[in-house]
This record gives C-alpha cells, structure tokens and sequence, in this order.
C-alpha cells in the first residue's frame, strides 16, 4: 500500500522538492502532536519542531535506510518526548533512541504499514479498504468499481474498521 | 448522545483517506468519555496511514504555518489575488453597501494580519473567503498568530486583565444597537 508512497518521497528527496515532500506529512504530523498533548499551541510547537529537525537534514542532504514516512513518525515520537504529554501513550521508540545515530533508522517499524492490518482481512473487506485508503475513493466509487451494492460496500467497511479498531488497540 | 467510536473513527479514517484534513478536535467531543479511546485510535492511523499527495493548497497552507503567516495572505498572493479585489467579493457577495468598502477593507485587513479574532467573524465571511481563495473555512479560521514568549506572557495578562473588568450590561447594548452589518459581521464593537 505504501510503495508508491514511498517511491514519490524517494523521487521527491532526490529531487530536492523538500517542500512538497514536507508538505504530504502537514496534517498527519500536527493531528498526532494535537492528540497527544490536547492542546492545539502546544501541538503545533511540537509539530514546528518536528518540521524544523526534518528540514534541516535534508537541507543537510541526509539520506535514509528507511521509507520517509518511518523516519516523520520517529521524529515526531520523538520530538514528543520532551513535551508534557496529560495523555500517557506507549512510545515505539527504543529507549535513548537518538536521531542523530548513524543507525538511527536503520530497521523499519513493520507496524508502521497500514497494509499489514489489512492482510487479515477477508478478501471483500480488504479490496474495499484499499480502495478508501490508497486512492480515497468514495463508497460509491468503490460500489461501482467493484460491480457490488453500495450497502455491501458500507457493511464491508463497518466490518473492516471494527477489526482495524481491534488490531490498533493491541 | 455520544457516538460510537469505531464510527467516528471510520467517518475520520475515510476523510483523511480523501485528503480532506479532518480535525481530531472535531471529534473527540462527539466521542464523549470515549474520547481517549478515540483518540488512541485516530493516532495509531496516522502512523500507519499513508499520507496524501498534497494540493497545491495544502502546500501554500504548510509554507505560511511554518512562516507563522496568515493564510489569507498566502493564499491571495499565490492566487495573484489584490486585497482590493477581495474587499469587492465581500462586499458584493454579502450584499452590502458599497459605500462600506472602506470598512470591509480595514476589518478583512486586520483579520488578514491577525489583530482581529477569525473565531468571532460570523461563517458567511469565511465562506466568501474559502470560496474566493480556494481553500477550505477551516483551513482558513483555524490560523492565529504565533506569540513569542514575551508576547504570549503580555497576551495572557492583558486576557487576565480584560476578564476581571465587568463592563456594565447598558454600554454592550448600546454599542450592539450601534452596530451596523459591517461591525457584526465582523463582531467588531462601532469604532469612531
């Protein structure tokens, strides 16, 4: 599901189009900051420090072993870390972890990939859910895409986003 | 009544699939004690999620919050769009007189530079703008200005300051009956 996410960021950091790069993790980065600490200023200190850090490596030209998409929620996780958080939260991160370690990013999060949540789904359920998430189509693009009722897609999804729910919670 | 969470979830998950910037601040209060559940989950997506291509929009809106700047300006200069014109779409699309050009244009200025609060302009307004910009009421309203510490420290005691004042109930009547469309539309209290 990721591929081609991870193709267009390579082709852009390669390219130099860090703005544009920087730009597709806009509202993730500032939703998770607001989330975490339930305070819009403080979340979007936290989210300019998070763009800050990133801008400047790869103004510095740093390169990564991993998708960029795994290094924006390290950064983040770990940028977090040093803002009064009410919500207690389980960190990814390994403890001391430190960006600028050469092997910082050096294995990528498995659990960071949307995709792998979907592999247990039955057939139905995951054709639907990645039509939603990897082209956004609506359910009624996806009904006609797949030749089915609207009422199958949106019972499909119910079904999808009860499991996904069960699997994020673990 | 709260909502379910795995619906809130699914109706956040398929906005965000759309690129449609969906606010997790929208959503928890429908959530109601299930807020941090909700909340656990909306993160854990984000993560996961792939992210969106951005729009031309989304990175004009990315490069003025990292600049601290109004959106409303960003925009209208990446749209090559005058204050002037945007004054005339105001005071045509809210049909008011065209003798309040000058009034329109000082408030849309102020609400421009950040001196006027965007959360008091009444929606019609931001509905002209988003439609006149190319932008969502949202993306627009949400901006404030960013205060440095010392500003935020004088910010927060002149707040502190104003709160503790009680104007008598008489003085905001009458400058309510004072107000002309202009002012309430804008919810500026009638300047001289």
């Amino acid at each position: 599901m990721h591929d081609a996410r991870d193709v267009e960021d390579r082709r852009l950091q390669d390219a130099g189009e860090h703005k544009l790069l920087l730009a597709g993790y806009f509202h993730a980065v500032r939703e998770r900051c607001f989330l975490r600490l339930r305070d819009r200023d403080a979340g979007d200190e936290a989210a300019q420090r998070v763009f800050e850090r990133l801008a400047a490596e790869l103004a510095r030209g740093r390169t990564y072993p991993v998708p960029f998409r795994v290094v924006v929620h390290m950064v983040t996780d770990w940028t977090l870390r040093g803002f009064y958080s009410p919500v207690k939260q389980d960190d990814s991160l390994p403890e001391g972890w430190d960006p600028e370690a050469p092997d910082a990013f050096q294995h990528v999060d498995e659990r960071l990939d949307l995709e792998l949540l979907f592999a247990d789904l039955p057939s139905r359920q995951r054709d639907v859910a990645e039509l939603l998430y990897r082209e956004g189509l609506s359910h009624d693009q996806i009904a006609a895409r797949l030749g089915v009722k609207r009422n199958a897609v949106d019972q499909a999804l119910h079904n999808a986003h009860a499991k996904l729910a069960e699997k994020l919670r673990a | 009544m709260p909502e379910r969470v795995e619906d809130l979830f699914a109706e956040y998950a398929a906005a965000y699939a759309r690129g449609e910037r969906p606010a997790a601040s929208e959503f928890l209060p429908r959530a109601g004690a299930e807020a941090e559940a909700l909340a656990g989950l909306i993160e854990a997506f984000l993560a996961r999620a792939p992210a969106p291509v951005p729009d031309e929009t989304t990175v004009a809106l990315f490069e003025s919050w990292r600049a601290g700047e109004s959106p409303l300006l960003r925009l209208r200069n990446e749209r090559g769009v005058t204050r002037e014109t945007v004054v005339a779409l105001l005071v045509k699309a809210l049909g008011l007189n065209a003798k309040k050009e000058a009034k329109v244009g000082r408030y849309y200025r102020e609400l421009e530079s950040g001196s006027l609060p965007p959360e008091r302009v009444d929606r019609r307004v931001w509905d002209v703008l988003a439609n006149a910009l190319g932008a969502r009421v949202a993306d627009l309203a949400a901006w404030r200005p960013r205060p440095s510490a010392f500003e935020g420290v004088a910010i927060a005691r002149t707040a502190m300051a104003a709160a503790s004042i009680e104007a008598p109930a008489t003085a905001d009547t009458r400058a309510d009956a004072e107000k002309d469309e202009v002012d309430r539309l804008f919810n500026v209290a009638p300047r001289a």
